[in-house]
């Protein structure tokens, strides 16, 4: 018999007792990791669908132009978007133009945001054009082809295959007209957008506007979210000696970022007050424990242990009871997350309308990814709190007065 | 010099703002391999002196000394190391540990003591033989009779070879055959292993077969004779 033993045995004394903090330890593990994969897999596929449609994982600008939107921030990419894209972790680099303008069709007028984009590539990226049909997209950076919100469509009256009129001052101060025709519409979800958004052909917009191949942005979108870290020091190399600078997602769309922290954070808080309420739970249990065992600690000091085995002894049921619970409550965190990473939520026959998240639409169906870090790391925390929770009642039992504890029935 | 010196003790104990006293004025010394019983009704204090001269309470004054050394200067670790290796303590109530089978009720101080399993195996199975509880090794405490489980707490305080056994009232518990058999185990052991058996008791079956009988009243020394069992 070894100390292990003994402990292992003291913990099914009062088997009830013990399985049901052992259930709260399991079940806030469980709760906490199937909870945290699911939001992380939620942001996940909001950041991708945010960076995709938006300014990609990594952006390429002039100065403050996310903050100013200052037309006249403008850069020659040069050879930058060959020299980017051939970085392994880059599966694109997508120049743009922004420009404000005016659209009129026969019947209405409305203030717009003209978006010159390299359509082939474009369509590859922007989850939003890659379900435009086929006869629907713009087909060439030259064209005049134009694919429309589908709001704008709807107050401008007019439909696919229509004509409109675009007008904007070009960079030499002169208003310039020219007439686009109407391919196909889009449905991004987000109201704004959706009624604003005129996507034309990156050469025909700079042309219009006088920019002479100059662009606003260049969104590089990754091949995997994780290689940020790596791509964005390496694509910032690149343009050691440009004007532009390459800032990431978070700082390009401050939004979508400080959504998900804030939402992170309600979370956070959240797991916060679970551990918190287990912890008292788990104080409780092993301060009950040693109450009931004043006589007995009183022998075995008695026969003698000393008060530091006593410590000892109450320290090890508390790691063996959190260890239990742990393991308890990873398998089901796992199960869970296994299921919400293969199957998901769906809740997209609860609620038909898009779901609009920090300026970003997502997917209705919600997955969860595996942050296995994570998941070591709470079960970390939780073994520390335990044993935490552990010391105070393992102080008592060491405190004993042996003469008296053994007069106590 | 004695093996266990109580010297001018006092013991006083604060209930509430009284004041019991348990003890007082008393001298008393033990010598190595004595067989002795200390008599006396309830109150009179004589699990007071048992847990004096274990080092589980300390006196209000005077001196407990046992083979030369103080235990009001000891640490509390000090103190249970100290239990550890040279006290055996029996009770009137067993006090055996419940999770526990009775083979490692026995091997818990030996495992305190860190010795290695093999020889722990050996005294058990040794001890369970002498002790006639060979077969109930695997058997929790509740499933033992009050004899069966005392003779394990007997195991259980010669196991790591004590200078001296501390008995209170181990007969106490136990109808008078059984309690006869264990005083038998018990001499035998003192005569065999020349350990010291200190008792308490107010059982004349028990008083009559120790060798030297100390009664108290009171908290005082009434009476300290030698006698032949
Ligand atoms: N922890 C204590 N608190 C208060 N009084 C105590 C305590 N322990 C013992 N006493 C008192 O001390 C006296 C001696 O007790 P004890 O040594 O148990 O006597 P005995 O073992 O002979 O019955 C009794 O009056 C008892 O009530
Ligand atoms: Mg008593």
């Amino acid at each position: 018999m070894e100390f292990a033993l003994l402990a292992w045995k003291n913990l099914w004394r009062n088997r009830r007792r013990t399985l049901i903090t052992l259930a709260a330890i399991a079940f806030s593990i469980m709760l906490m990791q199937a909870a945290h994969n699911l939001a992380m897999g939620i942001y996940a596929s909001m950041v991708d669908h945010g960076v995709r449609a938006g300014s990609g994982h990594i952006a390429v600008y002039l100065e403050d132009y996310p903050r100013s939107r200052d037309e006249s921030l403008a850069f020659a990419p040069g050879s930058l978007i060959d020299e980017i894209q051939d970085l392994p972790e880059v599966a694109r680099a997508l120049p743009r133009i922004y420009l404000p303008a005016l659209a009129q069709s026969s019947r209405e007028s409305r203030g717009i945001l003209l978006t010159g984009v390299a359509p082939l590539a474009e369509r590859t990226a922007n989850p939003f054009l890659k379900h435009l049909l086929p006869g629907k997209m713009i087909r060439s950076s030259q064209s005049n082809d134009a694919v429309l919100g589908c709001r704008l469509l709807d107050e401008l009256k007019i439909t696919d295959g229509n004509k409109l009129v675009i007008t904007l001052q070009n960079r030499q101060g002169d208003l310039v007209s020219e007439l686009f025709r109407v391919r196909g519409s889009l449905k991004t979800g987000i109201r704004e957008l959706d009624s604003s958004l005129i996507i034309v052909g990156l050469e025909k917009a700079s042309a219009i506007a006088g920019m002479s191949g100059k662009i606003h942005e260049l969104a590089v979108i990754l091949e995997s979210a994780d290689d940020e870290q790596t791509a964005l020091p390496a694509i910032n190399r690149l343009l050691r000696d440009k004007a532009p600078r390459a800032v990431s997602w978070e700082e390009a769309m401050p939004n979508l970022a400080d959504a998900i922290k804030l939402d992170y954070a309600g979370q956070k808080f959240i797991f916060l007050v679970i551990t918190l309420i287990v912890t008292i739970g788990v104080v409780n249990t092993l301060l009950m424990s040693v109450m009931e065992r004043i006589r007995e600690f009183g022998v075995m000091l008695a026969i003698g242990a000393s008060p530091a085995q006593l410590r000892r002894l109450i320290l090890t049921e508390a790691l063996m009871l959190a260890l239990a619970g742990i393991a308890v409550g990873t398998l089901l965190g796992s199960l869970i997350t296994w299921y919400l990473v293969h199957y998901g939520i769906d809740l997209s026959r609860m609620m038909p309308e898009s779901m609009e998240f920090g300026g970003v639409v997502f997917d209705p169906i919600l997955r969860a990814t595996w942050d296995f870090t994570w998941m070591a790391r709470i079960c970390l925390y939780l073994t520390l709190l335990t044993v935490a929770a552990a010391l105070y009642p393992a102080h008592k039992a060491a405190r004993i007065a042996p003469a008296a504890a053994m007069r106590k029935h | 010099m004695p093996l266990i010196e109580l010297a001018k003790i006092g013991k006083i104990y604060p209930v509430g703002n009284q004041q019991v006293t348990a003890l007082a004025d008393l001298n008393l010394r033990f010598e190595q391999g004595e067989f002795t019983v200390l008599a006396g009704p309830s109150g009179s204090g004589k699990t007071t002196v048992l847990n004096l001269i274990g080092g589980l309470d300390q006196p209000t004054s005077g001196s407990v000394v046992i083979a030369g050394r103080s235990t009001g200067k000891s640490s509390p670790a000090e103190l249970a190391e100290f239990r550890l290796n040279h006290i055996g303590f029996v009770f009137q109530s067993y006090n055996l540990i419940p999770v526990l089978s009775a083979a490692e009720n026995v091997e818990f101080p030996l495992m305190l003591q860190r010795l290695p399993k093999t020889e722990r195996r050996r005294r058990i199975s040794t001890l369970f033989q002498q002790l006639s509880i060979a077969g109930l090794e695997n058997r929790k405490p509740n499933d033992l009779s009050g004899g069966q489980q005392q003779r394990v707490a007997v195991a259980r305080a010669i196991a790591t070879r004590p200078t001296v056994v501390l008995a209170d009232e181990p007969t106490a518990n136990l109808d008078s055959q059984t309690a006869a058999d264990l005083l038998t185990l018990m001499r035998q052991l003192n005569a065999t292993e020349n350990t010291t058996f200190i008792f308490s008791s107010h059982d004349p079956q028990v008083i009559n077969c120790a060798r030297r009988v100390i009664t108290l009243k009171d908290g005082r020394l009434q009476s300290d004779m030698q006698q032949t069992p």
